[in-house]
């Protein structure tokens, strides 16, 4: 996959950006003074992105090597900044929901949980427990699809093909109920503050259990074909070691942080919607590499599908939504509502002034955390190494740019 | 001009070369694997997967522009990703075709406000096909391509009959 | 969740910080002085109250300045703490980010989007936006009116 092309050498956009210095050849291959024993090392500067295959999305990372190995790296974000936080101050508080679809755009209900709670929060507004548990039931679906995705494109970094179709084809079938639910495949905006915008359709539940029958063995086939794979496990174990302390000094949260040892997971920790009352493990790694990423993720999924069963079974009757004014004003304050999403902990950090629209909303995408942290972890890296950190970080460039 | 009519046992087919190539152009559409935002997972990732499979119409993804004739712009361009789009198109070998997925891609979309964002891919590449939603689900994708394959097939006669116009 | 007030007030004044620590709909806010922003993230980083995690990083414009908030978690205790302070306009952010690495993307963010300069980062060029762009988060900067996106 990877061709010539990687080899872009641009000095001439760098400068754009304010780092180019005149004084330096600029052929994009910077010259470092002669060692002691007389022989030079060219150090090569190598452009990935925005446009690659293996950066998932609009990345940059531009990466210094010498030789094979990587000695500075710089992740370049903004490729897709579109003022999420600046338009939520223009926005309704339950059009909130579509902006937040669009931010982690693979995990859209755990964008628009986080609104609605930050609403709900400020307004002391008392969700319908069958609303919450509608919510917890899409939120653990979508976190399978989101990570079925990741599992896609990881094994498609690490040149392996098949297990994207198979991803694929399971994702397909959960989009198809949350499509039933929801009336859309990624954009729901079907979480709204003080519930959801409808209840379950009729007969839904038998089609959710019958994908959670079919997903357990397929989960098995899924880890069978890409973590049974030799070459596989060569190519991510001990890569990318992200041990506790550089995990928490970089604010990483998530299944990234959960694979470096820390067993935090705001569902446990800050339980919000049903999940205080739904049982799961909180699966945590021990080494913090790749490999334990990798695994972390897939037992979530397995979490997952228990979690969704539990909704299925424990789902309570009543209504889908609480009184909630059809031009919702809430009463001035500062709110910071947090879930955790499929890539770590999404917030909202919202400033309100008793208007129909935040003052302020700031959006914490755990991504963002994630890509600086590549700055600190790529340098002695192997080159052919540094797509596995990309892919076994699970960034979303989305909620990383805003 | 559909495949079939060329083909049979013992037939001769008399065609202009250019329309041949754009017939065979138009079964092996290869776009460029170059997500921007959301409308990437509806239609570049979802539409290479198995229930939507555009690989058996000949469409399939290619890691470099050199390699592609069609550039699915599928997301929200903002001013700093503009360069680089248009950085991309000029590298893509003729002949080539731009589809505008989704309504960043078309207007701006639901980000129109923010005046980091381009009003529409078009300010920045011609684009032959649009499409509109958000997400377009993969089914639009894949009727803009069938309608980007009418069009390609249809270039040649279009141009030899403005031709006859104009003399 | 929420950390002891009038622990946080001593921890803050034995470090020489003059802090008001209040409990809001946020939870515990310690508001401190521009200049003894650092001091106070440092206090609380060293404290027996263990906030090693700045979870989060943002500013607003506020009308008269921009407030700067760092949301700092200990996770040993499971509790949150929010701090405070505010810069103005022209003036310039002294960076955590040798405190909090995880500060290092974020007050570029903030540097940029709201029009304030940064002090000891190392790498403070923008991050989000090209040059020329304006600092899109402050409230004088309006959005593209409808006619605007009409006349496209």
């Amino acid at each position: 996959m990877t061709d010539a092309r990687d080899i872009v050498t641009s000095v001439g956009e760098l400068a754009s950006e304010g780092t180019h210095d005149p004084g330096m050849p600029p052929a994009g291959i910077r010259r470092i003074p002669s060692g002691v024993d007389g022989l030079s090392t060219e150090h090569l500067i190598i452009n990935m992105g925005p446009q690659h295959p293996s950066t998932h999305g609009v990345l940059r990372v531009i990466v210094e090597v010498d030789g094979e190995e990587v000695v500075a790296a710089e992740s370049t974000l903004g490729y897709l900044h579109r003022g999420i936080e600046k338009l939520a101050e223009t926005r309704r508080f339950d059009q909130l929901g579509t902006l937040m679809d669009r931010g982690d755009y693979v995990s859209g209900i755990h964008g628009e949980q986080a609104a609605a709670l930050a609403v709900e929060k400020l307004m002391e507004i008392e969700v319908p427990s069958k609303a919450r548990w509608i919510r917890s039931l899409m939120a653990e679906l979508t976190r399978i699809a989101s990570h079925l995705v990741w599992y896609g494109t990881f094994g498609l970094d690490t040149g392996a093909m098949g297990q994207f179709l198979y991803a694929m084809r399971d994702r397909e079938a959960i989009l198809d109920i949350l499509e039933a639910v929801s009336g859309q495949r990624m954009m729901f905006n079907y979480v709204r503050p003080g519930g959801v915008v409808a209840d379950l359709p009729v007969g839904i539940e038998a089609k959710i259990i019958a994908f959670c029958d079919g997903f357990d063995g397929y989960l098995e086939e899924h880890h069978a074909l890409l973590g049974g794979n030799e070459i596989f496990q060569h190519r991510v174990k001990g890569v990318g070691v992200i041990d506790r302390e550089m995990a928490l000094a970089f604010g990483l949260s998530g299944a990234n942080l959960r694979a470096a040892g820390v067993g935090f997971d705001v569902r446990r920790e800050r339980p919000y919607d049903a999940y205080s009352e739904l049982e799961f493990d909180v699966p945590i790694g021990t080494r913090g590499d790749a490999w334990d990423r990798y695994m972390v993720r897939m037992e979530e999924m397995r979490q997952s599908v228990r979690m969704v069963r539990q909704a299925i079974a424990g789902m309570p009757e009543g209504e889908h939504t609480a009184k909630v004014p059809k031009v919702i004003r809430v009463p001035a304050g500062e709110v910071y509502a947090s879930v955790e999403s499929s890539r770590g902990e999404t917030a909202v950090h919202m400033v309100t002034d008793g208007g129909t629209s935040p003052v302020r909303y700031h959006y914490r995408g755990p991504s963002l955390f994630a890509v600086q942290l590549l700055e600190e972890i790529l340098p002695g890296h192997l080159l052919a190494d540094v797509v596995m950190m990309i892919g076994s970080l699970d960034i979303m460039l989305g909620e990383a740019d805003r | 001009m559909a495949i079939d009519r060329l083909t049979g046992e013992h037939s001769i087919a008399f065609i202009r070369s250019e329309q041949l190539f754009d017939l065979a152009r138009s079964h092996s559409l290869w776009y460029m694997a170059f997500g921007i935002a959301c409308c990437a997972i509806e239609g570049l990732m979802s539409a290479s997967g198995p229930r939507f499979d555009f690989d058996r119409m000949g469409v399939f993804f290619r890691a470099s522009p050199r390699q592609a004739d069609v550039m699915i712009v599928a997301g929200t361009v903002n001013l700093k990703m503009a360069e680089t789009v248009r950085m991309l198109y000029d590298q893509m070998p003729e002949p080539k075709w731009v589809v505008a997925m989704g309504a960043c891609a078309n207007t701006g979309g639901p980000f129109r406000e923010y005046p980091n964002v381009v009003l529409g891919v078009d300010k920045i590449v011609p684009v032959d096909v649009y499409i509109p939603g958000c997400p377009p689900r993969p089914e639009s994708v894949q009727y803009a391509f069938i309608e980007l394959q009418k069009k390609i097939r249809n270039r040649t006669g279009e141009r030899l009959a403005a031709r006859r116009d104009r003399t | 969740m929420l950390p002891d007030a009038t622990v946080l007030n001593r921890i803050l004044s034995d470090a020489g910080v003059t802090a008001r620590v209040e409990e809001t709909t946020l939870g515990i806010v310690a508001h401190v002085p521009c200049e003894m922003a650092v001091e106070a993230l440092s206090a609380l980083r060293g404290s027996d109250l263990d906030f090693h995690m700045l979870l989060d990083m943002l500013g607003a414009d506020t009308g008269e300045g921009i407030e700067i908030t760092y949301h700092l978690r200990s996770l040993s205790r499971d509790e949150d703490v929010f701090v405070k302070t505010e810069v103005a306009y022209d003036a310039a952010l002294r960076s955590v980010w040798n405190l909090f690495p995880s500060a290092l993307a974020p007050e570029r963010e903030t540097a940029e989007l709201l029009g304030i300069k940064l002090d000891g980062h190392p790498n403070p060029k923008r991050l989000l936006t090209t040059d020329g762009v304006a600092a899109l988060l402050r409230k004088s900067v309006a959005v593209r009116s409808a006619e605007e996106v009409r006349a496209r």
